[in-house]
Protein backbone atom coordinates (compact mmCIF):
# COMPACT_ATOMS: atom_id res chain seq x y z
CA UNK A 1 0.00 0.00 0.00
CA UNK A 2 2.89 2.35 0.82
CA UNK A 3 4.25 1.87 -2.70
CA UNK A 4 0.81 2.64 -4.08
CA UNK A 5 0.59 5.91 -2.16
CA UNK A 6 4.10 6.82 -3.29
CA UNK A 7 3.26 6.10 -6.93
CA UNK A 8 0.03 8.06 -6.65
CA UNK A 9 1.79 11.05 -5.06
CA UNK A 10 4.51 10.94 -7.70
CA UNK A 11 1.98 10.80 -10.52
CA UNK A 12 -0.04 13.71 -9.15
CA UNK A 13 3.16 15.69 -8.52
CA UNK A 14 4.39 15.19 -12.07
CA UNK A 15 0.97 16.09 -13.44
CA UNK A 16 0.85 19.24 -11.34
CA UNK A 17 4.07 20.35 -13.01
CA UNK A 18 2.78 19.83 -16.54
CA UNK A 19 1.61 23.45 -17.07
CA UNK A 20 5.05 24.70 -16.03
CA UNK A 21 6.70 22.81 -18.87
CA UNK A 22 3.97 22.58 -21.45
CA UNK A 23 3.17 25.95 -22.95
CA UNK A 24 1.39 24.45 -25.91
CA UNK A 25 -2.32 25.15 -25.33
CA UNK A 26 -3.33 22.19 -27.46
CA UNK A 27 -1.34 19.70 -25.41
CA UNK A 28 -2.57 21.19 -22.15
CA UNK A 29 -6.12 20.92 -23.35
CA UNK A 30 -5.61 17.28 -24.27
CA UNK A 31 -4.21 16.44 -20.84
CA UNK A 32 -7.09 18.31 -19.16
CA UNK A 33 -9.60 16.39 -21.23
CA UNK A 34 -7.84 13.14 -20.34
CA UNK A 35 -8.46 13.80 -16.65
CA UNK A 36 -12.09 14.48 -17.43
CA UNK A 37 -12.40 11.08 -19.07
CA UNK A 38 -10.62 9.40 -16.19
CA UNK A 39 -13.29 10.75 -13.82
CA UNK A 40 -16.11 9.63 -16.10
CA UNK A 41 -14.60 6.15 -16.52
CA UNK A 42 -13.91 5.50 -12.82
CA UNK A 43 -17.31 6.78 -11.72
CA UNK A 44 -19.03 4.65 -14.37
CA UNK A 45 -17.09 1.67 -13.03
CA UNK A 46 -18.50 2.20 -9.53
CA UNK A 47 -21.78 0.87 -10.85
CA UNK A 48 -20.49 -1.50 -13.53
CA UNK A 49 -17.48 -3.06 -11.84
CA UNK A 50 -18.32 -2.86 -8.17
CA UNK A 51 -22.12 -3.05 -8.13
CA UNK A 52 -22.58 -5.04 -11.36
CA UNK A 53 -24.96 -2.57 -12.96
CA UNK A 54 -24.38 -1.29 -16.49
CA UNK A 55 -25.44 2.34 -16.46
CA UNK A 56 -26.11 3.39 -20.03
CA UNK A 57 -27.13 6.87 -18.92
CA UNK A 58 -24.06 8.00 -17.01
CA UNK A 59 -23.51 10.90 -19.38
CA UNK A 60 -26.82 12.41 -18.28
CA UNK A 61 -25.32 13.22 -14.86
CA UNK A 62 -22.47 14.99 -16.60
CA UNK A 63 -24.85 16.87 -18.90
CA UNK A 64 -27.19 17.78 -16.06
CA UNK A 65 -24.26 19.23 -14.12
CA UNK A 66 -23.24 21.25 -17.17
CA UNK A 67 -26.74 22.69 -17.50
CA UNK A 68 -27.00 23.47 -13.77
CA UNK A 69 -23.82 25.56 -13.91
CA UNK A 70 -24.83 27.23 -17.18
CA UNK A 71 -28.34 28.07 -15.96
CA UNK A 72 -27.24 29.35 -12.56
CA UNK A 73 -24.50 31.49 -14.07
CA UNK A 74 -26.40 32.87 -17.06
CA UNK A 75 -29.94 33.13 -15.77
CA UNK A 76 -29.34 33.88 -12.10
CA UNK A 77 -25.90 35.46 -12.15
CA UNK A 78 -24.30 33.05 -9.69
CA UNK A 79 -20.51 32.98 -9.47
CA UNK A 80 -18.96 29.94 -11.14
CA UNK A 81 -17.57 28.22 -8.05
CA UNK A 82 -20.85 28.41 -6.17
CA UNK A 83 -22.61 26.56 -8.98
CA UNK A 84 -20.33 23.49 -8.72
CA UNK A 85 -21.65 22.08 -5.44
CA UNK A 86 -25.15 22.63 -6.78
CA UNK A 87 -24.27 20.76 -9.98
CA UNK A 88 -22.97 17.85 -7.91
CA UNK A 89 -25.96 17.93 -5.60
CA UNK A 90 -28.36 18.02 -8.54
CA UNK A 91 -26.70 14.96 -10.10
CA UNK A 92 -26.82 13.21 -6.72
CA UNK A 93 -30.52 13.90 -6.23
CA UNK A 94 -31.20 12.81 -9.80
CA UNK A 95 -29.35 9.54 -9.10
CA UNK A 96 -31.35 9.05 -5.92
CA UNK A 97 -34.68 9.57 -7.70
CA UNK A 98 -33.72 7.52 -10.77
CA UNK A 99 -32.03 4.83 -8.70
CA UNK A 100 -34.96 3.90 -6.48
CA UNK A 101 -37.07 2.46 -9.30
CA UNK A 102 -34.35 1.42 -11.76
CA UNK A 103 -32.00 -0.35 -9.33
CA UNK A 104 -34.75 -2.88 -8.66
CA UNK A 105 -34.15 -4.04 -12.20
CA UNK A 106 -31.42 -6.44 -13.13
CA UNK A 107 -29.04 -6.93 -16.01
CA UNK A 108 -30.25 -5.72 -19.37
CA UNK A 109 -33.40 -4.21 -17.86
CA UNK A 110 -31.39 -1.70 -15.84
CA UNK A 111 -29.25 -0.89 -18.86
CA UNK A 112 -32.33 -0.19 -20.99
CA UNK A 113 -34.00 1.88 -18.26
CA UNK A 114 -30.97 4.12 -17.76
CA UNK A 115 -30.47 4.49 -21.49
CA UNK A 116 -34.10 5.57 -21.85
CA UNK A 117 -33.89 7.99 -18.93
CA UNK A 118 -30.79 9.61 -20.42
CA UNK A 119 -32.64 10.02 -23.72
CA UNK A 120 -35.54 11.59 -21.84
CA UNK A 121 -33.17 14.08 -20.20
CA UNK A 122 -31.74 14.97 -23.59
CA UNK A 123 -35.23 15.49 -25.03
CA UNK A 124 -36.15 17.61 -22.02
CA UNK A 125 -33.16 19.87 -22.58
CA UNK A 126 -34.23 20.20 -26.22
CA UNK A 127 -37.75 21.44 -25.43
CA UNK A 128 -37.34 23.50 -22.26
CA UNK A 129 -36.91 27.28 -22.40
CA UNK A 130 -34.56 27.48 -19.46
CA UNK A 131 -32.00 25.25 -21.19
CA UNK A 132 -32.20 27.21 -24.41
CA UNK A 133 -33.61 24.23 -26.30
CA UNK A 134 -31.65 23.03 -29.32
CA UNK A 135 -29.71 26.33 -29.45
CA UNK A 136 -27.96 25.47 -26.21
CA UNK A 137 -26.34 28.00 -23.94
CA UNK A 138 -23.31 30.25 -24.21
CA UNK A 139 -21.24 31.04 -21.16
CA UNK A 140 -18.87 33.98 -20.65
CA UNK A 141 -15.49 33.00 -22.06
CA UNK A 142 -12.87 32.48 -19.42
CA UNK A 143 -9.84 31.56 -21.41
CA UNK A 144 -7.36 30.30 -18.87
CA UNK A 145 -6.30 26.77 -19.79
CA UNK A 146 -4.02 26.47 -16.74
CA UNK A 147 -6.93 27.28 -14.42
CA UNK A 148 -9.09 24.54 -15.95
CA UNK A 149 -6.19 22.11 -15.99
CA UNK A 150 -5.69 22.44 -12.25
CA UNK A 151 -9.40 22.47 -11.48
CA UNK A 152 -10.11 19.27 -13.38
CA UNK A 153 -6.93 17.66 -12.08
CA UNK A 154 -8.14 18.50 -8.55
CA UNK A 155 -11.55 16.95 -9.25
CA UNK A 156 -9.90 13.84 -10.67
CA UNK A 157 -7.57 13.45 -7.69
CA UNK A 158 -10.38 14.10 -5.20
CA UNK A 159 -12.69 11.62 -6.96
CA UNK A 160 -10.02 8.95 -7.12
CA UNK A 161 -9.19 9.36 -3.42
CA UNK A 162 -12.86 9.39 -2.44
CA UNK A 163 -13.52 6.19 -4.38
CA UNK A 164 -10.38 4.57 -3.05
CA UNK A 165 -11.35 5.33 0.54
CA UNK A 166 -14.94 4.18 0.13
CA UNK A 167 -14.47 1.22 -2.21
CA UNK A 168 -11.07 -0.19 -1.27
CA UNK A 169 -10.36 0.96 2.27
CA UNK A 170 -13.77 1.18 3.93
CA UNK A 171 -16.13 -1.81 4.07
CA UNK A 172 -18.51 -0.19 1.56
CA UNK A 173 -16.71 -1.66 -1.46
CA UNK A 174 -16.86 -5.16 -0.07
CA UNK A 175 -20.58 -4.82 0.63
CA UNK A 176 -21.15 -3.53 -2.89
CA UNK A 177 -19.19 -6.41 -4.44
CA UNK A 178 -21.11 -8.98 -2.42
CA UNK A 179 -24.35 -7.54 -3.78
CA UNK A 180 -22.88 -7.79 -7.28
CA UNK A 181 -22.04 -11.44 -6.66
CA UNK A 182 -25.34 -12.52 -5.10
CA UNK A 183 -27.95 -10.04 -4.05
CA UNK A 184 -30.30 -12.31 -2.16
CA UNK A 185 -27.38 -14.02 -0.47
CA UNK A 186 -26.09 -10.63 0.67
CA UNK A 187 -29.48 -9.85 2.16
CA UNK A 188 -29.19 -12.84 4.50
CA UNK A 189 -25.98 -11.32 5.84
CA UNK A 190 -27.52 -8.10 7.03
CA UNK A 191 -27.07 -5.96 3.89
CA UNK A 192 -29.89 -3.87 2.50
CA UNK A 193 -29.16 -4.06 -1.24
CA UNK A 194 -31.61 -1.36 -2.30
CA UNK A 195 -30.01 1.17 0.02
CA UNK A 196 -26.40 0.27 -0.76
CA UNK A 197 -27.01 0.34 -4.52
CA UNK A 198 -28.66 3.76 -4.36
CA UNK A 199 -25.72 5.04 -2.30
CA UNK A 200 -23.33 3.73 -4.93
CA UNK A 201 -25.40 5.31 -7.70
CA UNK A 202 -25.23 8.68 -5.95
CA UNK A 203 -21.50 8.22 -5.44
CA UNK A 204 -21.03 7.65 -9.16
CA UNK A 205 -23.25 10.60 -10.14
CA UNK A 206 -21.95 13.46 -7.97
CA UNK A 207 -18.39 13.71 -9.41
CA UNK A 208 -19.82 13.49 -12.94
CA UNK A 209 -22.19 16.37 -12.16
CA UNK A 210 -19.40 18.59 -10.76
CA UNK A 211 -17.28 17.75 -13.77
CA UNK A 212 -20.11 18.70 -16.11
CA UNK A 213 -20.34 22.08 -14.43
CA UNK A 214 -16.64 22.72 -14.95
CA UNK A 215 -16.83 21.50 -18.54
CA UNK A 216 -19.60 23.99 -19.37
CA UNK A 217 -17.52 26.94 -18.16
CA UNK A 218 -14.39 25.57 -19.83
CA UNK A 219 -15.91 24.94 -23.25
CA UNK A 220 -18.24 28.01 -22.96
CA UNK A 221 -20.94 26.50 -25.13
CA UNK A 222 -23.23 23.59 -24.36
CA UNK A 223 -26.19 22.10 -26.15
CA UNK A 224 -28.10 18.82 -25.87
CA UNK A 225 -26.17 17.32 -28.77
CA UNK A 226 -22.84 17.81 -27.02
CA UNK A 227 -23.11 17.44 -23.23
CA UNK A 228 -26.06 15.05 -23.29
CA UNK A 229 -24.85 12.90 -26.20
CA UNK A 230 -24.82 9.17 -25.54
CA UNK A 231 -21.26 9.07 -26.91
CA UNK A 232 -20.12 10.39 -23.51
CA UNK A 233 -21.42 7.31 -21.73
CA UNK A 234 -20.15 5.06 -24.52
CA UNK A 235 -16.61 6.45 -24.33
CA UNK A 236 -16.48 6.08 -20.55
CA UNK A 237 -17.73 2.51 -20.86
CA UNK A 238 -15.17 1.61 -23.50
CA UNK A 239 -12.38 3.01 -21.34
CA UNK A 240 -13.52 1.18 -18.22
CA UNK A 241 -14.04 -2.15 -20.01
CA UNK A 242 -10.72 -1.85 -21.81
CA UNK A 243 -8.86 -1.12 -18.60
CA UNK A 244 -10.70 -3.60 -16.41
CA UNK A 245 -13.92 -3.43 -14.43
CA UNK A 246 -14.11 -3.63 -10.69
CA UNK A 247 -10.74 -2.04 -10.05
CA UNK A 248 -9.95 1.63 -9.55
CA UNK A 249 -6.80 1.66 -11.64
CA UNK A 250 -8.27 -0.29 -14.56
CA UNK A 251 -10.53 2.49 -15.85
CA UNK A 252 -7.73 5.03 -15.34
CA UNK A 253 -5.39 2.97 -17.50
CA UNK A 254 -8.18 2.34 -20.00
CA UNK A 255 -8.91 6.06 -20.20
CA UNK A 256 -5.25 6.89 -20.80
CA UNK A 257 -4.87 4.30 -23.56
CA UNK A 258 -8.16 4.89 -25.35
CA UNK A 259 -7.99 8.66 -25.11
CA UNK A 260 -4.37 8.75 -26.27
CA UNK A 261 -5.25 6.54 -29.19
CA UNK A 262 -8.18 8.77 -30.07
CA UNK A 263 -6.11 11.95 -29.83
CA UNK A 264 -3.24 10.62 -31.89
CA UNK A 265 -5.62 9.25 -34.45
CA UNK A 266 -7.52 12.52 -34.82
CA UNK A 267 -4.37 14.61 -34.82
CA UNK A 268 -2.36 12.65 -37.35
CA UNK A 269 -4.78 10.45 -39.23
CA UNK A 270 -7.82 12.67 -39.47
CA UNK A 271 -8.19 11.74 -43.14
CA UNK A 272 -9.10 8.27 -42.00
CA UNK A 273 -11.68 9.30 -39.39
CA UNK A 274 -14.05 6.52 -40.38
CA UNK A 275 -11.43 4.01 -39.37
CA UNK A 276 -11.30 5.30 -35.77
CA UNK A 277 -14.59 3.81 -34.63
CA UNK A 278 -13.94 0.62 -36.57
CA UNK A 279 -10.56 0.09 -34.92
CA UNK A 280 -11.96 1.04 -31.52
CA UNK A 281 -14.93 -1.33 -31.92
CA UNK A 282 -12.62 -4.14 -33.03
CA UNK A 283 -10.31 -3.47 -30.11
CA UNK A 284 -13.15 -3.64 -27.64
CA UNK A 285 -14.51 -6.83 -29.13
CA UNK A 286 -11.07 -8.41 -28.89
CA UNK A 287 -10.65 -7.19 -25.31
CA UNK A 288 -13.97 -8.63 -24.20
CA UNK A 289 -13.23 -11.97 -25.83
CA UNK A 290 -9.56 -12.42 -24.95
CA UNK A 291 -9.08 -10.22 -21.88
CA UNK A 292 -12.49 -10.22 -20.17
CA UNK A 293 -10.94 -8.64 -17.09
CA UNK A 294 -9.46 -5.81 -19.11
CA UNK A 295 -5.80 -4.89 -19.25
CA UNK A 296 -5.30 -4.07 -15.59
CA UNK A 297 -7.54 -6.89 -14.38
CA UNK A 298 -5.42 -9.37 -16.35
CA UNK A 299 -2.18 -7.94 -14.98
CA UNK A 300 -3.24 -8.13 -11.33
CA UNK A 301 -4.71 -11.55 -12.01
CA UNK A 302 -1.24 -12.72 -12.97
CA UNK A 303 0.46 -10.93 -10.09
CA UNK A 304 -1.88 -12.34 -7.48
CA UNK A 305 -2.02 -15.71 -9.18
CA UNK A 306 -5.66 -16.18 -8.49
CA UNK A 307 -7.11 -15.82 -11.91
CA UNK A 308 -10.25 -17.62 -10.86
CA UNK A 309 -11.15 -14.72 -8.64
CA UNK A 310 -12.29 -12.32 -11.30
CA UNK A 311 -13.75 -14.71 -13.78
CA UNK A 312 -15.53 -11.96 -15.62
CA UNK A 313 -18.32 -9.90 -14.19
CA UNK A 314 -21.62 -11.56 -13.54
CA UNK A 315 -23.60 -9.05 -15.52
CA UNK A 316 -25.68 -11.43 -17.51
CA UNK A 317 -29.00 -12.34 -16.06
CA UNK A 318 -29.44 -16.09 -15.92
CA UNK A 319 -32.28 -17.22 -18.16
CA UNK A 320 -35.64 -17.66 -16.53
CA UNK A 321 -34.90 -15.32 -13.65
CA UNK A 322 -37.27 -12.53 -12.82
CA UNK A 323 -35.82 -9.10 -13.53
CA UNK A 324 -37.01 -7.90 -10.12
CA UNK A 325 -34.86 -8.46 -7.06
CA UNK A 326 -35.82 -10.85 -4.32
CA UNK A 327 -37.79 -13.07 -6.63
CA UNK A 328 -35.10 -15.67 -7.09
CA UNK A 329 -35.13 -17.35 -3.72
CA UNK A 330 -34.60 -21.02 -4.26
CA UNK A 331 -37.27 -23.44 -3.25
CA UNK B 1 -40.71 -23.13 30.30
CA UNK B 2 -38.95 -19.94 29.30
CA UNK B 3 -39.88 -18.07 26.16
CA UNK B 4 -38.75 -19.87 23.02
CA UNK B 5 -36.20 -18.24 20.72
CA UNK B 6 -38.43 -18.86 17.76
CA UNK B 7 -42.18 -19.36 17.67
CA UNK B 8 -43.86 -20.17 14.40
CA UNK B 9 -47.56 -19.65 14.83
CA UNK B 10 -50.07 -20.86 12.25
CA UNK B 11 -48.01 -19.97 9.17
CA UNK B 12 -49.83 -20.15 5.84
CA UNK B 13 -48.05 -19.31 2.62
CA UNK B 14 -49.85 -19.47 -0.70
CA UNK B 15 -48.51 -18.91 -4.19
CA UNK B 16 -51.50 -18.06 -6.34
CA UNK B 17 -54.01 -20.68 -5.29
CA UNK B 18 -51.42 -23.19 -4.16
CA UNK B 19 -50.88 -23.71 -0.44
CA UNK B 20 -47.12 -24.22 -0.18
CA UNK B 21 -47.37 -24.21 3.58
CA UNK B 22 -50.63 -24.59 5.44
CA UNK B 23 -50.98 -23.86 9.15
CA UNK B 24 -47.59 -24.79 10.52
CA UNK B 25 -46.82 -24.09 14.20
CA UNK B 26 -43.81 -25.04 16.32
CA UNK B 27 -41.31 -23.59 18.77
CA UNK B 28 -37.56 -23.66 18.90
CA UNK B 29 -36.40 -23.43 22.51
CA UNK B 30 -33.13 -21.89 23.57
CA UNK B 31 -30.17 -24.17 22.88
CA UNK B 32 -32.34 -26.71 21.10
CA UNK B 33 -31.98 -28.37 17.75
CA UNK B 34 -35.27 -28.75 15.93
CA UNK B 35 -35.38 -30.83 12.78
CA UNK B 36 -37.74 -30.02 9.94
CA UNK B 37 -38.33 -32.95 7.64
CA UNK B 38 -40.65 -33.98 4.89
CA UNK B 39 -40.61 -35.37 1.36
CA UNK B 40 -39.66 -33.20 -1.64
CA UNK B 41 -41.97 -30.26 -2.06
CA UNK B 42 -43.33 -30.53 1.46
CA UNK B 43 -42.68 -26.82 2.04
CA UNK B 44 -39.53 -26.97 4.17
CA UNK B 45 -37.63 -24.33 2.30
CA UNK B 46 -40.77 -22.17 2.06
CA UNK B 47 -40.97 -22.21 5.86
CA UNK B 48 -37.31 -21.21 5.97
CA UNK B 49 -37.91 -18.36 3.58
CA UNK B 50 -40.84 -17.15 5.67
CA UNK B 51 -38.85 -17.27 8.92
CA UNK B 52 -35.81 -15.56 7.41
CA UNK B 53 -37.88 -12.82 5.78
CA UNK B 54 -37.61 -13.77 2.11
CA UNK B 55 -41.35 -14.39 1.93
CA UNK B 56 -44.03 -12.60 3.92
CA UNK B 57 -46.47 -15.13 5.39
CA UNK B 58 -49.97 -15.10 3.88
CA UNK B 59 -51.36 -15.73 7.37
CA UNK B 60 -49.85 -16.48 10.73
CA UNK B 61 -47.00 -14.94 12.66
CA UNK B 62 -43.35 -15.55 13.43
CA UNK B 63 -41.95 -14.47 16.80
CA UNK B 64 -38.26 -14.12 17.59
CA UNK B 65 -37.49 -13.84 21.30
CA UNK B 66 -41.06 -12.79 21.87
CA UNK B 67 -41.32 -10.02 19.28
CA UNK B 68 -43.30 -10.28 16.08
CA UNK B 69 -40.93 -10.44 13.12
CA UNK B 70 -43.38 -11.54 10.42
CA UNK B 71 -42.74 -9.73 7.17
CA UNK B 72 -39.50 -8.01 8.25
CA UNK B 73 -36.86 -8.00 5.48
CA UNK B 74 -33.99 -10.53 5.68
CA UNK B 75 -31.30 -7.95 6.40
CA UNK B 76 -33.12 -6.75 9.52
CA UNK B 77 -33.53 -10.29 10.78
CA UNK B 78 -29.85 -10.97 10.12
CA UNK B 79 -28.98 -7.99 12.30
CA UNK B 80 -31.38 -9.18 15.02
CA UNK B 81 -29.56 -12.49 15.22
CA UNK B 82 -31.04 -14.92 12.72
CA UNK B 83 -28.48 -16.57 10.47
CA UNK B 84 -29.45 -18.84 7.60
CA UNK B 85 -27.84 -20.97 4.95
CA UNK B 86 -29.24 -21.69 1.52
CA UNK B 87 -30.00 -25.11 0.12
CA UNK B 88 -28.70 -23.94 -3.23
CA UNK B 89 -25.55 -22.42 -1.82
CA UNK B 90 -24.96 -18.75 -2.44
CA UNK B 91 -21.27 -18.03 -2.22
CA UNK B 92 -19.95 -14.74 -3.58
CA UNK B 93 -17.88 -16.56 -6.21
CA UNK B 94 -15.64 -13.66 -7.22
CA UNK B 95 -14.65 -12.84 -3.64
CA UNK B 96 -12.18 -14.77 -1.54
CA UNK B 97 -13.39 -17.17 1.13
CA UNK B 98 -12.24 -14.73 3.81
CA UNK B 99 -14.04 -11.82 2.13
CA UNK B 100 -17.21 -13.89 1.94
CA UNK B 101 -17.20 -14.34 5.69
CA UNK B 102 -16.07 -10.76 6.30
CA UNK B 103 -19.21 -9.43 4.66
CA UNK B 104 -21.26 -11.23 7.28
CA UNK B 105 -18.89 -10.29 10.11
CA UNK B 106 -19.34 -6.61 9.23
CA UNK B 107 -22.84 -6.94 10.63
CA UNK B 108 -21.60 -7.03 14.22
CA UNK B 109 -18.12 -5.60 13.61
CA UNK B 110 -18.56 -2.51 11.44
CA UNK B 111 -14.81 -1.86 11.22
CA UNK B 112 -13.09 -3.80 8.47
CA UNK B 113 -10.12 -4.74 10.62
CA UNK B 114 -12.31 -6.24 13.35
CA UNK B 115 -14.47 -7.99 10.79
CA UNK B 116 -11.40 -9.57 9.19
CA UNK B 117 -10.17 -10.83 12.55
CA UNK B 118 -13.57 -12.25 13.44
CA UNK B 119 -13.88 -13.89 10.02
CA UNK B 120 -10.50 -15.59 10.59
CA UNK B 121 -11.70 -17.01 13.88
CA UNK B 122 -14.82 -18.38 12.23
CA UNK B 123 -12.81 -19.96 9.42
CA UNK B 124 -10.50 -21.61 11.91
CA UNK B 125 -13.51 -22.95 13.78
CA UNK B 126 -15.17 -24.33 10.66
CA UNK B 127 -11.93 -25.64 9.17
CA UNK B 128 -11.75 -23.39 6.12
CA UNK B 129 -8.83 -21.25 7.26
CA UNK B 130 -6.42 -22.92 4.84
CA UNK B 131 -8.63 -21.78 1.94
CA UNK B 132 -9.11 -18.22 3.20
CA UNK B 133 -7.41 -16.52 0.26
CA UNK B 134 -8.85 -18.72 -2.46
CA UNK B 135 -11.78 -17.59 -4.55
CA UNK B 136 -15.05 -18.93 -3.22
CA UNK B 137 -15.69 -20.18 -6.76
CA UNK B 138 -12.79 -22.61 -6.37
CA UNK B 139 -14.39 -24.47 -3.45
CA UNK B 140 -16.00 -27.85 -4.03
CA UNK B 141 -19.52 -28.56 -2.78
CA UNK B 142 -18.50 -29.62 0.75
CA UNK B 143 -16.38 -26.50 1.01
CA UNK B 144 -19.24 -24.33 -0.19
CA UNK B 145 -21.60 -25.81 2.35
CA UNK B 146 -19.03 -25.14 5.03
CA UNK B 147 -18.70 -21.59 3.74
CA UNK B 148 -22.48 -21.17 4.00
CA UNK B 149 -22.32 -22.15 7.66
CA UNK B 150 -19.31 -19.92 8.25
CA UNK B 151 -21.12 -16.91 6.81
CA UNK B 152 -24.23 -17.54 8.89
CA UNK B 153 -22.05 -17.95 11.99
CA UNK B 154 -20.18 -14.72 11.34
CA UNK B 155 -23.45 -12.91 12.06
CA UNK B 156 -23.08 -14.23 15.63
CA UNK B 157 -26.65 -15.45 15.52
CA UNK B 158 -28.80 -16.69 18.36
CA UNK B 159 -30.84 -18.71 15.92
CA UNK B 160 -29.32 -20.62 13.03
CA UNK B 161 -31.41 -21.93 10.14
CA UNK B 162 -29.55 -24.68 8.30
CA UNK B 163 -31.05 -25.73 4.97
CA UNK B 164 -29.66 -29.11 3.88
CA UNK B 165 -26.07 -28.55 4.93
CA UNK B 166 -25.39 -32.28 5.11
CA UNK B 167 -27.09 -33.46 1.91
CA UNK B 168 -24.63 -34.24 -0.87
CA UNK B 169 -21.66 -34.77 1.45
CA UNK B 170 -19.81 -38.06 1.71
CA UNK B 171 -20.13 -39.90 5.07
CA UNK B 172 -16.89 -38.53 6.53
CA UNK B 173 -17.75 -34.96 5.63
CA UNK B 174 -21.31 -35.45 6.84
CA UNK B 175 -20.02 -36.60 10.23
CA UNK B 176 -17.76 -33.57 10.47
CA UNK B 177 -20.67 -31.26 9.72
CA UNK B 178 -22.87 -32.99 12.29
CA UNK B 179 -20.10 -32.61 14.83
CA UNK B 180 -19.95 -28.92 13.98
CA UNK B 181 -23.70 -28.51 14.42
CA UNK B 182 -23.57 -30.17 17.84
CA UNK B 183 -20.66 -27.95 18.85
CA UNK B 184 -22.69 -24.89 17.93
CA UNK B 185 -25.64 -26.15 19.95
CA UNK B 186 -23.31 -26.60 22.92
CA UNK B 187 -22.31 -22.96 22.54
CA UNK B 188 -25.93 -22.04 23.14
CA UNK B 189 -27.05 -21.36 19.57
CA UNK B 190 -30.57 -22.54 18.81
CA UNK B 191 -30.78 -24.38 15.52
CA UNK B 192 -33.51 -25.24 13.07
CA UNK B 193 -32.33 -27.88 10.59
CA UNK B 194 -33.90 -28.93 7.33
CA UNK B 195 -32.54 -32.21 6.12
CA UNK B 196 -33.50 -35.09 3.88
CA UNK B 197 -31.28 -37.58 5.57
CA UNK B 198 -33.24 -39.24 8.38
CA UNK B 199 -30.15 -40.55 10.15
CA UNK B 200 -28.94 -36.98 10.65
CA UNK B 201 -32.21 -35.55 11.86
CA UNK B 202 -33.01 -38.41 14.18
CA UNK B 203 -29.56 -38.33 15.80
CA UNK B 204 -29.20 -34.65 16.52
CA UNK B 205 -32.71 -33.20 16.94
CA UNK B 206 -34.42 -32.54 20.24
CA UNK B 207 -37.71 -32.07 18.44
CA UNK B 208 -38.83 -32.97 14.94
CA UNK B 209 -41.47 -31.27 12.81
CA UNK B 210 -42.77 -33.29 9.87
CA UNK B 211 -44.33 -31.62 6.84
CA UNK B 212 -46.14 -33.26 3.94
CA UNK B 213 -47.70 -31.31 1.07
CA UNK B 214 -47.43 -28.16 3.18
CA UNK B 215 -49.32 -29.67 6.11
CA UNK B 216 -47.75 -30.27 9.47
CA UNK B 217 -48.40 -33.95 10.10
CA UNK B 218 -46.32 -34.58 13.22
CA UNK B 219 -44.38 -32.80 15.96
CA UNK B 220 -42.47 -34.45 18.75
CA UNK B 221 -39.35 -36.24 19.89
CA UNK B 222 -37.47 -38.11 17.14
CA UNK B 223 -38.35 -41.58 18.47
CA UNK B 224 -42.05 -40.75 18.71
CA UNK B 225 -42.13 -39.26 15.26
CA UNK B 226 -40.31 -42.23 13.74
CA UNK B 227 -43.03 -44.55 15.06
CA UNK B 228 -45.90 -42.33 13.97
CA UNK B 229 -47.94 -44.22 11.33
CA UNK B 230 -48.88 -40.98 9.54
CA UNK B 231 -45.22 -40.12 9.11
CA UNK B 232 -44.33 -43.62 7.94
CA UNK B 233 -47.12 -43.46 5.41
CA UNK B 234 -45.98 -40.09 4.11
CA UNK B 235 -42.46 -41.37 3.62
CA UNK B 236 -43.04 -44.93 2.46
CA UNK B 237 -46.48 -44.76 0.88
CA UNK B 238 -49.71 -46.35 2.02
CA UNK B 239 -49.13 -49.92 0.95
CA UNK B 240 -45.75 -50.29 2.55
CA UNK B 241 -47.20 -49.00 5.79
Amino acid sequence: MRRGILAFGLFVGVMALVPAFVQNAFVLRIVTELFMWIVLAITWDVMAGYAGYLNFGHGAFFGAGAYVTAILMMRYGWPFFVTLPVAGLFAGVAAFLAGIPTLRLKGAYFAIATWALALAVQQLALVLDITGGPDGMRLPPFLDPVFFFYLILAVAVATFLLLWVLLEWAPFGLKLKSIREDESGAMALGLNPARIKVQAFILSAVPAGVLGGIYAFWITFIDPASVLADIITDQAMVMAVFGGLGTLLGPVIGAIIVFSFKTIFWAYLSDYQVLYLIILGGGIALTVVFLPNGIWGTIIGHIQGRNALHKGMSLNMPPGRSPVQGADVND
Amino acid sequence: MTEPILRVDGIVKTFGGLHAVNDVSFDVGKGMIVGLIGPNGAGKTTIFNVISGYYAPTRGKVFFKGSDISGLPPYKLAKMGIGRTFQVVKPFPGLSVLENVMVAALCKHPRKHDARQHAWEILEFTGLASRADDAAASLTLPGRKRLEISKALALEPELLLLDEVVAGLNPTEADRTIELILKLRDQGISILVVEHIMRVIMNISDQVVVLNFGQQIALGKPVEVARDPVVIEAYLGEEAA
